[in-house]
């Protein structure tokens, strides 16, 4: 039977161009990543002339220990820090999005990075009490053990809603309670360091050190890893579960591996940087519209290289525009973010969300 | 006509906590079609869902190619089942290719990417099922019924020996169920899997099928050939409908 109602489609645009999109897209990301990240170390509120920081870069000057130190100990694991949580949050959003087959699903909106940070901030309380620090790894899973439990409720919320956005909403409010858990326990709890607490409840990539950053890179390297493994089983999950577990996909553990990975994610990202608002939601979306697809493929490496560029821009942003003052990260990241989010809600068809 | 039997069931029960329908038998061969009917909730669905192996069986055995599925792994038998079913998602940033594509999965190696092979039977079912005008559009911006050509091309280049569609022509208008079926009764006589199918379109039914069965209150109402069930008396009991208003809107 020949179907001459087809016609009409010819005029429409093609979504795929094949490969050298992708090849093309993936080469400017990565040049303006690299550049973003030289801009991050070589821009800042000290005034390092650039020709002093190469030498000090480069050709191991030491002669000004003042300027080796801000730029060794201060700005490049800073700059490293938000490359690597940013592209970490990127995955986690991505990898919640698929899970939920929700398009504004994201570790922030649904209260995960609020839950870690609520978790943290007791644990931080805690143990500063008796021995001034907290080691990195402790912090880690104090996140992970709290994106666990909020992303433990968000599922049970999710049996019972099958409304998107609604899921979404009730999202939104656990992490208010969260925050307000923390905010209230901040206030009252008597110590020095609560300053930090306060600066890193805010959210901030400022004051990460040379550990953070080998921890932060031993969590967000191997998880990236696994979940770029997980792209071929992800794929098929695109269509939904029973398609998935029709071609053989066992469901169950991707569902689980799915939320450990993003759980792991967030919480990496809320021990270091505390919660850092969109980057989840946002950076997928554009990262599809750059690539005009959705294979995991391309978009797991597509999102962490995405989510890179937005947070280094972003804190290049929130410690220079008004320096020496500095922004909370979530500052900047929200009025980048939140227009992507809108935009992709306008967008979507009528009764979807 | 081959004689080999693809799939059969015995005295299978299937529900979800607890059996809905029990007492399932039927066997299949190599391009029939065997049709499921019966009222909306009656458990056509229910049958499909665990001969997919979605749901776990409550009793029976269901053979596969003589092999008893219980002893299948799931990546085997997703090289021997395909399906389409009733839920309706819309994949962002899908081609229509891109969809049937996702059907090579159980062949590709660990990252999914397609080979030459696979490549040529994603090919020949976007031309079976005649998409090749709109292969490379949007998926979520197609019509239902070329949507639903998508989710065919996609079980048949998955290359099954049994294809399993829930209500595949449901919302369909009367143009696009006929190039459906059309394209489905070509399918079975090339390709000659077994085709179980349920739908609400008796009058199509009868034309597609082989074998007919007639779900009703959660038991086998009645199951044979299709001029044994399309009758007037066996389709008023079935789905409750009077004979006078059988008369008013059949006739």
């Amino acid at each position: 039977m020949n179907d001459r109602r087809t016609i009409k489609y010819f005029s429409m645009k093609k979504l795929t161009e094949g490969k050298p999109r992708t090849f093309i897209a993936f080469s400017v990301l990565g040049i303006i990543a690299l550049a973003v990240l030289i801009m991050n170390i070589f821009t800042g509120s000290a005034g390092i002339p650039i020709s002093k920081a190469i030498a000090i870069l480069l050709a191991g000057d030491r002669t000004d220990a003042a300027y080796a130190s801000i730029l060794l100990r201060i700005r490049i694991p800073r700059a490293v820090a938000a490359l690597l949580l940013g592209g970490a949050l990127a995955l986690s959003g991505y990898l919640l999005q698929t899970f939920f087959h929700n398009p504004i699903a994201g570790p922030f909106v649904l209260g995960v990075s609020s839950g870690a940070k609520l978790t943290v901030a007791f644990v931080m309380i805690l143990v500063i009490g008796r021995h001034n620090s907290v080691s990195s790894a402790v912090m880690i899973l104090a996140a992970f053990a709290g994106s666990m439990i909020t992303l433990g409720v968000v599922l049970m919320i999710s049996r019972k809603i099958k409304r998107m956005s609604m899921l979404v909403v009730c999202g939104v409010m656990i992490g208010y309670i969260c925050s307000a858990i923390t905010d209230f326990a901040v206030t009252f709890a008597d110590n020095s360091d609560i300053v930090n607490l306060h600066n890193w409840s805010m959210g901030t990539f400022s004051g990460t050190t040379g550990e953070n950053v080998l921890v932060m890179t031993a969590v967000v390297v191997p998880a990236g890893i696994c979940t770029f493994l997980l792209s071929k089983p992800i794929s098929a999950y695109r269509l939904g579960e029973g398609y998935a577990q029709s071609m053989g996909v066992n469901v169950r553990l991707l569902r689980i591996g799915l939320i450990l990975l993003s759980g792991l994610l967030a919480a990496c990202v809320t021990a270091f940087a505390g919660p850092v608002s969109f980057v989840g939601i946002a950076v997928p979306h554009i990262a599809r519209v750059i690539f005009r697809t959705s294979k995991p493929i391309v978009m797991i490496p597509a999102c962490f290289l995405g989510g890179s560029i937005f947070c280094m821009l972003c804190d290049m942003a929130a410690r220079t525009a008004f320096a020496p003052a500095e922004m909370s990260i979530s500052t900047v990241t929200a009025i980048f973010g939140a227009p992507v989010v809108i935009a992709v809600m306008i967008g979507r068809r009528k009764g979807e969300l | 006509m081959s004689d080999k039997i693809l799939i059969s069931a015995e005295d299978l029960a299937a529900g979800y906590e607890k059996p809905l329908i029990e007492h399932i038998c039927f066997q299949l061969r190599e391009g029939e079609i065997m049709s499921l009917i019966g009222p909306n909730g009656s458990g056509k669905s229910t049958i499909l869902k665990t001969l997919c192996g979605f749901l776990r069986k409550h009793a029976g055995t269901v053979f596969i190619e003589e092999n008893n599925e219980a002893d299948i792994s799931d990546s085997e038998r997703a090289r021997k089942i395909a399906v389409l079913l009733t839920e309706r998602l819309r994949p962002d940033m899908m081609t229509c290719r891109e969809v049937v594509e996702t059907g090579r999965y159980p062949y590709t190696g660990r990252f999914g990417l397609l080979s030459g092979s696979d490549k040529a039977a994603v090919d020949e079912a976007v031309e079976l099922v005649q998409m090749q005008d709109f292969a490379d559009c949007d998926f979520s911006r197609v019509s239902d019924g070329q949507r639903q050509r998508v989710m065919l091309a996609r079980a048949i280049c998955q290359e099954p020996r049994i294809l399993i569609l829930d209500e595949p022509t449901s919302y369909l208008d009367i143009y696009h169920k006929i190039a459906f079926l059309e394209i489905l009764k070509k399918l079975a006589a090339q390709k000659k899997p077994a085709v179980l199918v349920s739908m609400h379109e008796l009058d199509m039914a009868e034309k597609i099928s082989d074998y007919t069965v007639c779900v009703k209150n959660g038991e086998i109402f009645k199951s044979g050939k299709p001029e044994e069930i399309f009758r007037s008396d066996v389709i008023c009991e079935l789905f409750g409908i009077s004979r006078e208003l059988y008369t008013e809107y059949f006739s």
